[in-house]
């Protein structure tokens, strides 16, 4: 298991994960899941019919699936994939053809009785400068991954 | 012949939080790994549980009603899912609110895999008028 010693200090940023929504990759994640019937998310009539919009739009949880990736390439998967959480609010609809940015912001670290967790703010932006979501995350980082205290 | 359908339709008042549902269980397969992780574009995306939506799967074989919107969702990890293990969910209806005049349901979920290794845990907010995206944000 690698270690990450590193300091997290309020205000550090993550590196931003851009992502390009296409319909193909909205039909994968859907049908990933078995999920091949039309819906709003891969048929034009069906996203008319429920949602009243003129085309498809991706699943909130692709945008919660990019948010995890960001945080777990940030944290390392060690640590993320066993601690990490996300809590995304979706503002805007994501669609095909869309380029959206994801981007975090540590906001403070807590004692946890196995470490340290990490809070980070989180935004989503399209290509337009729209926020499409905003959310938090946050990983319990083991105290035996950070730099020694004073 | 038209399959019948026996689901209830929702009644929003009635509805109880604490409802849960039946257990759900699936396998999951490498292939629904690969296919979610090209969708994803993340050749190291460890969650594939997250596109099986399990916390309202249950919720939508009981009731049915006039669709729904995604409003907010959180996720928990605990363990990766592992190609080829079977896994159990657990799924309930956590809470449910008015907001603007608008209804919202909230289904929580646990992912437990066969050798009893805890997997994840998701709860999403749900807005049950779903045209009102189209109304808000149009084509």
């Amino acid at each position: 298991m690698g270690r990450i010693i590193r300091g997290y200090a309020e205000g550090d940023e993550i590196t931003p994960l851009v992502k390009e929504m296409t319909q193909e990759a909205i039909n994968l994640f859907e049908g990933s899941a078995g999920n091949t019937g039309p819906s709003q998310f891969t048929d034009e009539h069906a996203a008319r019919e429920v949602l009243g919009t003129e085309g498809t739009v991706a699943s909130g949880r692709m945008s919660l699936t990019f948010a995890i990736e960001m945080l777990r390439r940030h944290f390392g998967a060690e640590v993320f994939n066993h601690t990490g959480t996300v809590d995304l609010r979706f503002l805007r609809p994501v669609r095909p053809g869309d380029t959206i940015t994801f981007t975090g912001k540590v906001t403070g670290t807590s004692k946890e009785a196995n470490g340290s967790r990490v809070l980070v703010a989180i935004e989503v932006k399209n290509q337009k400068g729209d926020t499409t979501g905003v959310g938090q995350g946050s990983a319990i980082v083991p105290t035996a991954f950070l730099p020694p205290e004073d | 012949m038209a399959e019948v359908d026996n689901r209830t339709q929702l009644d929003w008042d009635a509805l109880e939080v604490g409802e849960t549902f039946d257990k759900f269980e699936y396998l999951l397969t490498q292939e629904m790994i690969d296919t979610y992780r090209k969708g994803v574009m993340d050749p190291e995306a460890s969650f594939a549980t997250i596109a099986h939506k399990v916390d309202v799967r249950q919720y939508n074989n009981k009731y049915t009603d006039a669709g729904s919107v995604n409003a907010r969702c959180a996720f928990y990890c605990y363990n990766p899912p592992i190609a080829g293990k079977r896994l159990t969910v657990t799924a309930w209806i956590a809470d449910k609110y008015l907001r603007r005049g608008k209804n919202y349901i909230v289904t929580e979920a646990v992912s437990v895999d066969e050798d009893g290794r805890l997997i994840d845990r998701v709860i999403t907010h749900e807005l049950k008028q779903p045209s009102e995206v189209g109304k808000k944000w149009g084509g």
